[in-house]
Formats: structure tokens, sequence, C-alpha cells
């Protein structure tokens, strides 16, 4: 229904008829209908516009009920059985029917599955991976003991891990979490997986990883250790990385030896942009990024989603996050998004600003 | 001859090897390379582990799930017997 009813010609008089009113030799009729004509461009444009808006956009113009969505949560587990192929992997559980399981490693992603999509839902109006409600596949027990996680363009997969050094690799949310955001940045800027751009890739995963888990242990910047994985490594000692000191995540571990990771720019690793050099260290340069990130979070204090994680999601999604981004333009672009939401000279952007600075960028 | 697996890549990035030894004719490992290549331009998966062959000085980048029938339990010790280089 029109709610413009500034006069009684709006809304009714089809176009044809107001094609003729506004060539009216009389001038009070003619101005009438061309400012009619005009609004209903305005108001056709906006429909255009409101109908394309993505679920973000339209929360922004408060046209969505966050809650309205909380049932469209579409997620899908298989059982792999230690096998290497997908198609005879069997239907372990489905949030359409939501039956109860007793499989460790299922239970294990439903919840962490869940926690990442309310994440993304809850607090940045996204929904799913691709914002428009991608149905979340996760596969567990792939391979024998295999130790390792992967998103792989389509699924998360999940190993068992080795028994030794790694245990079941769904343990931990941050690494559910950082796998599903994998996709998430696939369908936003889409960062090569090499070099800084690869780095900044890893980077994301790690970041939005450790706040689905803080959010769901309710963990504040002090009261996290900003540890990712630490069920996986098996020891009470060891981690997969460090958010807060990357390069201390394993230290003298009996066979891994110590986390290469650094965390500030003039300790950056060049290396080869090869599948044995990491793709040009992408899971260890990262530490990089992440430090600024930590450093930036824990100075805006209280949960880091709540300022600091705003800001990082306003770059992964942001058109200007260009596919080959080195760290220098995500640090820029975290300073213009942290003006953007808080304004110039706020305490958030000085702690943004604070946070690359300490990370040597 | 030796054949060494060697398995990089993932979560974190770690160097796993293992070898035999095989009595391959060169026609035979120079065929069984070309069967079981690892298509490089292939989209990269995120932490995903790799495999390559090496034999002697050179290391050809492989996928597992291309090596025939009557190869596949070479491959399945080689894997299992993957060690992590320290």
């Amino acid at each position: 229904m029109c709610k413009n009813h500034f006069t009684p010609i709006h809304c009714i008089i089809p176009p044809y008829m107001l094609k003729r009113l506004m060539e009216s030799d009389n001038k009070k009729v003619a101005d009438l209908a061309t400012k009619t004509n005009f609004r209903s461009f305005r108001f056709r444009n906006d429909r255009i516009f409101f109908h394309k808006a993505s679920l973000q956009e339209r929360a922004i113009f408060g046209l969505i009920s966050k809650q309205a969505g909380k049932d469209i949560l579409k997620m899908e587990v298989y059982d792999c059985k230690q096998k290497t192929d997908f198609i005879n992997a069997s239907l372990l559980w489905d949030s359409k029917t939501n039956q109860k399981i007793t499989s460790v490693a299922g239970k294990n992603v439903i919840k962490g599955g869940k926690a990442s999509w309310d994440f993304y839902w809850q607090l940045l109006s996204r929904n799913s991976i691709d914002n428009k409600g991608m149905l979340i596949k996760q596969y567990v027990h792939f391979d024998k003991g295999m130790d390792n996680a992967y998103w792989d363009g389509r699924r998360m997969v999940y190993g068992d891990g080795d028994g030794i050094v790694f245990s079941s690799f769904t343990s931990d949310i941050d690494v559910i979490g950082h796998e599903l955001t994998h996709g998430v940045t696939e369908n936003e800027s889409n960062l090569n997986y090499d070099n800084q751009a690869g780095a900044l890739n890893e980077s994301f995963s790690d970041i939005f990883g450790i706040m689905i888990k803080q959010r769901f242990n309710n963990q504040d910047v002090k009261k996290s250790n900003w540890l990712i994985g630490e069920r996986v490594m098996i020891g009470p000692k060891y981690a997969l990385r460090s958010l807060k000191a990357p390069g201390t995540a394993y230290i003298n571990h009996p066979e891994l030896g110590t986390d290469p990771q650094p965390a500030t720019m003039d300790k950056y690793q060049n290396l080869p942009d090869t599948q044995s050099g990491d793709f040009g260290g992408v899971h260890i340069n990262s530490g990089i990024p992440n430090f600024a990130f930590y450093v930036a979070a824990f100075n805006m204090g209280g949960y880091a989603w709540e300022k600091a994680g705003r800001i990082w999601y306003a770059v992964l999604t942001d058109i200007n996050l260009v596919q080959n981004a080195k760290f220098a333009d995500v640090k820029n672009l975290t300073i213009i998004h942290a003006e953007k939401i808080f304004g110039l000279n706020s305490p958030e952007v000085f702690a943004v600003k604070q946070g690359w600075l300490e990370a040597k960028v | 001859m030796i054949i060494r697996l060697i398995r990089t890549g993932g979560f974190i990035p770690v160097t796993k090897v293992s070898e035999t030894k095989v009595d391959f004719s060169d026609q035979e490992l120079a065929n069984l390379l070309v069967t079981i290549k690892h298509d490089t331009a292939a989209p990269k998966i995120k932490d995903g582990q790799y495999y390559e062959l090496n034999v002697g000085t050179d290391s050809t980048p492989i996928d597992l799930e291309k090596v025939p029938d009557k190869y596949k339990d070479l491959f399945n010790k080689l894997k299992s017997d993957l060690k992590i280089i320290k």
C-alpha cells in the first residue's frame, strides 16, 4: 500500500495518464504530475535496491528482525568412516530432523557449527557462509588418523588425529570456526592463498575462530588465553597457535619443535610459494596480523567481537579488500572502518593503530 | 630404487616422510608418475595437505586418490609409515 498520500493522484494514476497530466497546459496539474512521477521513480528504485539487498544490508535499515530467521540454520554432518571419499559418507545428523547422535566428533561439529553460524547471524546479520543461507556441510572421521581439518571450497572436513601429537580436529570450536570462516572469505574478497594475501586469509580465519570460541565461552579479552586448538594438540602446554604471543603455542615440543610464527613484520619469513613452502608461509606469517588484532582488541577491552570484531568484519566484507592484499592494505582498511564506526580520533581508532604499530606493519 | 613419500601442509605446516625400496623400471616409474601427478592448477584447498613422491633428486606433486589399484597397498603402507621430520 502506498503511504505517500500527499495528494489524491499519488499511486492510483496509471503511467500513461500521468504522462498526459505532465504535459497539461494547466501548470499546477503539470507540476503535481511531475512531482508524482519523480516520487514514483524513487519509490521504484528503492524497491529494486531492497529487493537485491543482502540480509546484512536489510538489517542495517531495520527491515528484518535478527531473531526472525533464527531457525534458518541449515547444516548436515556426515561420517566418512575413516575413508577418503565423500560419496559413500553416511549422514549422521541434519538440522531438519535434529536427531540425537552418539558420535563425539559429530556432536563437536554440531556444537561448533551452530556457534559459528550464531556468531555470524546474531552479531553480524550474516546468513551462513555465503550470506544466502548456504547449507553447511561437515564431514568427520575423514581418512585413518588424519591430523588435519580443512575447507575444500564446498565443505569442512575433519580427521581424528594421529592420537600421539594431535587428537580429533573437532575438539576445539575455534578450529571449526576457522574452517567455516575460510568459506566466508571465499565468498567475500576471496583472498589469494599465498604470500601476504594467504597469511591474511589464514589470519581472518584465526581471528573469527577465536572470537567464536570466546563468545561461546563468554570470555572477554582478559579472560581468554587467545590460544587456537588447545585440545587438538595433545599435552597441557601445547596449542596450534597463539594470537596473544605468536611463536609460543608450542615450545620444544618433542615432535614439532617450536612454533615458527613471527609476531612482528621484521621477522616476516620469505618462504617459497610452493606446497612445501606453505605457499609463502601462509600459516606462519599469519602470526603478524593475528598479533595486530590481539593488541587492538585487548586495548579496546570488553568482548573482542563488540568492537575489534566489527571492524575486522567490515574489512573482510569490504569490496576494497583486493584478492592480493598485503598487510599494509588491511592495516589501512581497519583504520578507515574504525573511523567510520567509532569516529575520528576515537579510542578504538587509536587501539587499531597501536595494534599494527606493535606488529611493526 | 628408493621412493620417498613426503607430506606437507595442513592446519599447522608439518612435514612427514616415509620411504621404501621398490623394483620399478624407469618406464614403470615414469608411467606411474604421469598417472598420479597432482594438478597444481587446481584451486588450493584451505589448510590442505599435499603429497609428493621423491625419487633421487626429483620430486613430483602427486594425488593419492589417483593411485591405480595395483599400487594401492604400497602407497597405503607408505602413508601409514609417515613420520614427522623434526
